[in-house]
């Protein structure tokens, strides 16, 4: 009886071990939330390059210009190689502003994130609007 | 901050890596004007300008010690042991948002002067930017601007004349600012023979070193005569006032400018009877200072930013590892 009973536990105490080890194994093999980290770092990129184009009342002057083309250049050079972007310029009732799309590719059906940052011109008449900037990484 | 520089327990952790590289750009070191002495070694790493309000902001001097072209250059190993993170290996670079090619395509002759035109392309890997051009020649102690612009191909041109009573080295400097921003800007240079031999490349006659709003240049041959010294940006251009001058050295006052461009600053000279026109930017770039890490295994991060240098602005590119 006790043999039997002895044996059991064996078996189970492998059997616990088995259980933990493989635990051990899978989740060490685990990535480390690498899309979290490539959206963070995206996220990061487009935040700071609203900021710097900001700066200065640049990016502002655009917006009250009507300039989509320019800040679609700007754009284009501030961000990294491989970024698609898409920039909606809202006013302060949330409805959009700009004319044409602001955009070098359609970020539709990737992985995108989405930054938005709020400025004022430096008019007479202070005006704010809010940009929504889609990011994603292209191909 | 304190985690990511102490925890080695997250070493592996790409978040980790990510706040380390805006560490970099965001700090300022100590002492926090360690860019401005030649002797100065920092005791913690950090590139950002002291007193700034502008996030990414850069230090034009701290920046400029990093150019390996430059004498007052800290070596990697003085960086890495000045971050102080002993696992943690990195690599930086820093350059204009886009580049600016500059090739000759005709010269001609008429009424006393060569005119010489040059093809000017604006891109940004293989992406047309369309920009406004300035072009200044320089020879001799004779110097002249024209204006032009690239086209939204980011092809443009640009023309200068030189009269034939001079004869030598000419270098044409070219600066580009995007039309969409005046603080997106690239900049190049080409010497070229005038009415004289193809030149020999730029650094054989003098080393160039920007530093503290001072250009030394140190003369690498006894018989190298500086016959002018100009400072050129998009806006502006005027001479050097000499600072001091010692054995086979010059020093020029650098003077500080508000416009948002980079200073080009161009000396010209003989080598006995050989002329020579060379430049150097300031903030000294492009550059890249750190590891190699084409072979590294693990984990690693590369991240871009957009920093201010100077009131222009550049692309920071920040890589780091693990280095065990």
């Amino acid at each position: 009886m006790f043999d039997q009973r002895g044996q059991i536990r064996i078996i189970e105490a492998f059997l616990s071990i088995a259980v933990v080890f493989s635990a051990v194994l899978v989740s060490a093999n685990l990535p480390s939330s690498p899309n979290l980290s490539r959206q963070h770092s995206l996220a990061s990129i487009g935040a700071q390059a609203l900021v710097e184009l900001d700066a200065g009342g640049t990016l502002a002057n655009l917006i009250v210009q009507q300039d989509w083309a320019g800040i679609k250049q700007a754009l284009d050079v501030i961000l990294p190689l491989g970024v698609s972007f898409n920039l909606t310029v809202f006013n302060e009732e949330m409805q959009q502003v700009n004319s044409q799309l602001i955009q070098n590719s359609n970020v539709l059906g990737r992985e995108a994130v989405s930054v938005q940052h709020v400025l004022a011109s430096q008019t007479l008449s202070v005006k704010f609007f809010v940009l929504r900037l889609q990011l994603g990484w292209a191909g | 901050m304190a985690p990511y520089l102490s925890d080695l327990s997250h070493r592996n952790d790409p978040e980790r890596l990510q706040q380390l590289t805006s560490h970099l750009l965001l700090q300022t070191g100590t002492p926090d004007n360690w860019g401005q002495s030649r002797i100065t070694v920092p005791t913690s790493f950090g590139l950002a300008r002291a007193g700034s309000s502008i996030p990414y902001e850069l230090d034009t001097d701290k920046v400029t010690r990093l150019n390996s072209a430059n004498i007052y250059l800290l070596s990697y190993s003085t960086l890495w042991e000045a971050l102080g993170i002993k696992d943690i290996a990195f690599r930086i670079e820093v350059r204009t948002l886009f580049d600016l090619s500059i090739s000759p395509t005709s010269d001609s002759t008429q009424g006393g002067q060569t005119t010489y035109t040059f093809d000017v392309t604006t891109e940004k890997t293989g992406m047309p930017v369309p920009t406004n051009l300035t072009g200044y020649v320089v020879i001799g102690t004779y110097s002249n601007k024209t204006s032009s612009s690239t086209s939204s191909s980011g092809v443009g041109t640009v023309s200068v004349s030189i009269p034939n009573s001079i004869n030598g080295t000419a270098l044409l400097i070219v600066f580009a600012r995007a039309k969409a921003n005046s603080q997106l800007v690239a900049f190049n240079a080409y010497a070229f023979g005038h009415q004289s031999p193809t030149p020999i490349s730029s650094g054989s006659f003098t080393s160039l070193n920007p530093l503290n709003h001072v250009l030394n240049a140190s003369l690498l041959y006894p018989s190298v005569v500086i016959s002018n010294a100009q400072l050129f940006t998009f806006s502006y251009s005027f001479g050097l006032d000499l600072k001091a001058q010692g054995v086979q050295t010059q020093e020029y006052y650098v003077p500080s400018l508000l416009d948002a461009s980079p200073v080009i600053m161009a000396l010209t000279g003989y080598n006995g009877s050989t002329s020579f026109a060379e430049w150097v930017s300031y903030p000294q770039l492009p550059l890249k200072v750190g590891v190699d890490f084409e072979n590294t295994e693990g984990t690693m991060i590369t991240q871009s930013y957009v920093v201010t240098i100077g009131s222009a602005m550049y692309e920071a590119i920040v890589t780091l590892g693990g280095t065990v």
